[in-house]
């Protein structure tokens, strides 16, 4: 039987420029303001079943980070719909999404409060978050005195503990030194091979996304262009988009 | 017929989302609009005192210009005028926090909205709470100032709570409006910023609507104000004697608006909700 956590349905994200914010202003109270839009995501169809790890190519600009907000839930599309079963962790932007005035040990309660974990369920991660995050006494301090390394380590140690059913991975996992962006990448492999994780992965570096995932999608301004192997997929998206620099 | 009918669920769906969002979060809440709190005062050397100090030197301040300067601060009734300041000004220090605050309480938790998946509408909700608890702290202080000065409470207090409930409500749907309406662009609460100190003279905090009276038509025009309804209906509680079902022409009035107000602000969700993350 098919499990599908992530759905795609005709879904569309359309932004509105307009020429100023007070044009912007002015468009909520009268219409036939003018603006510009940017299509970013474009009548998109894909479907992800659980346990399956998917790497995500595409040049800047090809609505990437459009298709992972949506499936956040942070962004909304323009029109289809989409579906989302289970939890979702993102690792993006790992250093925001912190009350800058909560210690970090706030900020793990709020993170799971978010995520809807319970008190019980949160306490019981709380000092592997911790211990995971290497942060020892400083988790006691307001995040806004932390280092940017130590926000994006405590991002990360919270995102991946708090037992995530899909987990979003994006970019190179460059978080902190050496060894920590070691720790991490080891950690990624077990959640993925142990807990049945679904994985969406989004790079530039083909070499890293065959490592990790089975299935590759390349998409171009806004549309699924190849949908494979992750082989096929990094093959295509390297002779098409990123050829070899000549040396 | 079928169109209609879609503008009304619509709206209804918007309503029924809100209390959702509300229920399904409120332990949520509660933590926040104390964490809140906790950000405005700690930090400062005096800490909590600025709490009660800064409406304390408002209030001297106020007593000091028209007691003083403008020699006009007679007693009203058997009151000074300075217990009848206090039972009006302490509410207005609550509605100016909101008026203002309201307009930038989804930009100041911007990550909420844009990094997780947070339910905006709960946002003003626990700002406004934030405030609330400083308002309550403030009208104990006030019962208190009043027995001092030799008035105990009276029964009228009892109704307190009523006007505390309708003040929030309504606040709390202006807020709603204005926070995602400033989301968008920041002259709106730049605007509202200066308007609110034209509500403050025209609202008759400082001044007895009283003394207009003999103008019947500017009098209701004043009474019609929500401002003014929620300050003179602390002074019903606390100076004037009088039950909030005496007046039931302004307490409709103030309904009406409510009424507005929250459909405003569903409306301002339904249309902008999608927008937010993407702009702010």
């Amino acid at each position: 039987m098919k499990d599908t956590v992530i759905k795609f349905d005709n879904v569309t994200k359309k932004y509105k420029l307009y020429s100023s914010t007070r044009k912007r202003l002015l468009a909520i109270f009268f219409k036939g303001i003018k603006y510009k839009e940017k299509v970013a995501v474009d009548n998109m169809n894909f479907e992800i079943e659980r346990g399956e790890s998917v790497a995500l190519f595409g040049k800047n600009g090809a609505g990437k980070s459009t298709v992972l907000k949506m499936i956040t839930g942070v962004s909304f599309p323009t029109s289809g719909d989409i579906t989302v079963k289970g939890r979702v962790s993102a690792l993006l932007e790992l250093k925001s999404g912190f009350d800058q005035e909560f210690t970090g040990r706030q900020n793990i309660y709020l993170k799971g409060h978010i995520l809807g974990l319970s008190d019980s369920e949160i306490k019981a991660l709380e000092e592997t978050i911790i211990e995971y995050s290497e942060l020892g006494d400083y988790i006691d301090q307001p995040v806004r005195t932390y280092s940017s390394g130590m926000k994006s380590r405590l991002g990360f140690a919270i995102n991946v503990n708090i037992k995530p059913e899909i987990l979003i991975v994006d970019e190179a996992l460059s978080v902190g030194d050496n060894a920590f962006k070691q720790k991490c990448q080891k950690t990624v492999n077990e959640i993925i091979e142990k807990d049945n994780v679904t994985l969406l992965f989004v790079t530039h570096q083909t070499a890293v996304a065959e490592e990790f995932c089975k299935r590759g999608i390349v998409m171009k301004n806004g549309k699924i262009v190849f949908d494979g192997p992750v082989k096929e997929a990094s093959q295509y998206y390297k002779t098409k988009y990123n050829p070899p620099k000549k040396k | 017929m079928s169109k209609i009918s879609e503008f009304f669920k619509g709206y209804a769906d918007a309503f029924t989302l809100n209390i959702r969002e509300h229920k399904e979060n409120m332990t949520q809440v509660l933590r926040l609009s104390v964490a809140d709190l906790k950000k405005t005062y700690t930090g400062s050397a005096l800490g909590w005192a600025w709490a009660v100090i800064k409406p304390v030197f408002t209030i001297f301040i106020y007593w000091f210009a028209v007691s003083i300067g403008l020699r006009s601060g007679n007693d009203i009734g058997e009151y000074p005028y300075i217990l009848w300041l206090i039972a009006g000004i302490v509410p207005w220090f609550f509605m100016t926090e909101c008026i203002t605050g309201g307009t930038v309480c989804i930009r100041k938790y911007s990550y909420l909205v844009t990094k997780m998946k947070y339910p905006l509408t709960t946002i003003p909700t626990f700002t406004n709470l934030s405030s609330l608890y400083v308002h309550l702290v403030l009208v104990v202080i006030s019962i208190i100032m009043f027995w001092v000065m030799g008035f105990a409470p009276t029964v009228y207090l009892v109704q307190l709570p009523i006007y505390t409930i309708l003040m929030f409500l309504f606040f709390n749907a202006w807020s709603l409006f204005a926070g995602m309406v400033s989301a968008i662009s920041k002259d709106f609460s730049n605007l509202i910023k200066s308007v609110n100190i034209g509500i403050f003279w025209l609202s008759g905090v400082i001044w007895n609507i009283e003394s207009v009276a003999d103008n019947k038509l500017l009098k209701v025009i004043m009474m019609l104000n929500p401002v003014t309804f929620i300050c003179y209906g602390y002074r019903n509680c606390f100076v004037d004697h009088k039950w909030f079902f005496e007046e039931p022409v302004e307490l409709g009035v103030f309904i009406a608006w409510y009424v507005v107000l929250a459909v405003m602000s569903l409306w301002a969700y339904k249309k902008l909700r999608k927008e937010i993350p993407d702009v702010l």
